[in-house]
């Protein structure tokens, strides 16, 4: 009898683990080859030019946002625990490294520019070296299939040299060393 | 009214097979039991908003019952979040972030003092900001526990004499099976993620005195993440790289009063509860990145009646964290509203 219930409680456990690709983690790597010149969000590919309102009602577009620098790293936030603990990375970490480089905090979760000012107010971003840009209409957020954590590094020409979690930023700097 | 009543548990783990992971899980599990603790229950929730939620509680079998089932309801509402300083910081301007919980649960007795527990939660995410909201759910992380009923508390209307002080102790172990949505899967937001996404063990400790109508408890857990390959963010294949979560602790303690109407009929019990939780660091490829680990205290309270023969009872229970400085850090501050009922197999 108790090997029966053993055997139906290893059933149930086994029924439940069936289901989710966590639990058998893979480690290959599964990334779709990018063919060069082409527009899209992955590694390799030509970001797409966005024109968006910064907290400050100046408008920021790819090419603003690269001009004279060598390259552009974009953060998206939602002004989470999380989000903080990357920020605070990027600016203590990151950032002071690479002054000819520009840094922007991208706010995919406020409806306005109003919204999105007083988000950075309140989480200590309201100034210095960032600009906070309100991607009001997610046009960022889509071209980079960004969410929260994801950064982005593209370089002077235009070219995506990084997009995925900020992880703990050791990739965003190397990568920011190879521009 | 033991803990597990009243407080939710996050939790996730990593697959039994040392060929996939990193660190061979069978030494995780033996440093997990070692260094004793994993509770029973007391594990706080994580953040459903950002960080994935996906909560379970494991059970406690009655002694000289035959099992348990369990079904809860659990509403968690965010408001704002400590930063690493410890700073309470406010969710954005016209945020409302939700995640509700209902958590199924059946606890099994095995032996005389032998118990073992499965609790499932199903999770929903609502998430509204100005500017966006979302509206997801599916299944969270699993728990399944091993307990051993080492003393059995005599739970004495009078002390006579020095044993009867001693508590009833409980140790056992917890598995976090990663069955919940998490940032490796095949999502798209952060809002979708229901689980962490890691096997994690824990190894528990539970005390328990009553001494009518007084009773006590104290739990306490110690659980160690198994590091897991990843190669997808957020549906996003990435250049693989190998994570573990920083160990977890968690001790809660609580202190209840049980009033039992008319001579020997139904019981209505009433508890206050305390609860810290911390978490190490993450490592990403065996660096640890500082200050991702985080840390919460959280106060409650909590209802419960119980039917003559306690085989029925409802509760209900309130947990809320401080929204004041140094009472958390890296974690959201949210209160949990909880509902349950509980069915006792004799």
């Amino acid at each position: 009898m108790f090997f029966t219930k053993m055997a139906l409680f290893a059933a149930l456990l086994f029924s439940i683990t069936a289901c989710g690709d966590n639990l058998f983690p893979s480690g290959s790597d599964k990334r779709a080859p990018v063919v060069s010149g082409s527009t899209g969000s992955a590694v390799g590919q030509n970001a797409a030019d966005f024109s968006v309102s910064d907290i400050n009602n100046s408008t920021v577009t790819l090419a603003s946002s690269l001009s004279g620098r060598k390259g552009a790293v974009f953060y998206f936030t939602m002004w989470c625990p999380i989000c903080d603990g990357h920020m605070s990375s990027l600016r203590s970490a990151v950032a002071p490294g690479f002054p000819d480089v520009g840094f922007y905090l991208v706010d995919y979760v406020s409806g306005t520019v109003t919204d999105a000012a007083s988000a950075a107010a309140a989480n200590g971003y309201s100034g210095g070296m960032f600009a906070i840009l309100a991607d009001t209409s997610h046009s960022l957020q889509n071209s980079f299939q960004a969410t929260m954590g994801t950064t982005v590094l593209v370089d002077k020409s235009g070219i995506i040299k990084m997009n995925e979690d900020y992880r703990d930023g050791t990739r965003l700097l190397a990568e920011l060393n190879r521009l | 009214m033991g803990l597990q009543s009243v407080l939710p548990t996050a939790t996730r783990p990593s697959p039994l097979r040392c060929n996939v992971m990193k660190t061979c899980p069978l030494i995780s599990v033996a440093a997990a039991l070692l260094s004793g603790a994993a509770i029973l229950s007391a594990n706080l929730s994580f953040a459903g908003s950002c960080c994935g939620g996906g909560s379970a509680t494991t059970l406690n079998v009655p002694k000289y019952a035959k099992a348990v089932a369990d079904l809860s309801f659990e509403m968690e509402k965010y408001d704002g979040f400590w930063n690493q300083d410890g700073v309470h910081i406010k969710d954005p301007p016209g945020s409302d972030l939700n995640q509700y919980r209902m958590i199924a649960g059946v606890g099994y007795r095995l032996a005389q003092n032998w118990q073992a527990s499965i609790s499932v939660p199903y999770v929903w995410n609502d998430n509204k900001y100005s500017g966006v909201s979302s509206n997801t759910r599916d299944l969270g992380d699993t728990t399944v526990s091993l307990l051993y009923e080492l003393h059995d508390d005599p739970s004495a209307w009078k002390v006579r004499e020095a044993a009867d002080l001693i508590p009833g102790v409980t140790i056992g172990a917890s598995l976090l099976l990663p069955t919940g949505v998490s940032p490796y899967d095949s999502v798209t937001s952060s809002f979708d993620v229901t689980g962490r996404g890691f096997y994690r063990l824990d190894g528990n400790l539970l005390l328990e005195k009553t001494l009518q109508p007084f009773n006590a408890s104290i739990a306490l857990s110690y659980g160690t993440y198994f590091e897991r390959s990843v190669n997808r963010e957020y549906g996003k294949y990435v250049e693989p790289y190998r994570k573990s979560l920083g160990d977890r602790a968690s001790a809660s303690g609580s202190l209840g009063y049980t009033y039992v109407m008319g001579s020997g009929g139904d019981s209505i019990g009433a508890s206050i509860n305390y609860a810290f939780l911390h978490e190490d660091d993450s490592k990403y490829s065996g660096k640890t990145y500082d200050n991702s680990g985080f840390a919460k205290q959280s106060f409650g309270a909590a209802l419960t009646y119980a039917n003559v023969d306690s085989d029925w009872s409802l509760r209900a229970g309130w947990n809320h964290g401080i929204q004041s400085k140094g009472w958390g850090r890296n974690f959201p501050t949210t209160d949990i509203f909880s509902m349950g009922v509980r069915y006792v197999f004799h």
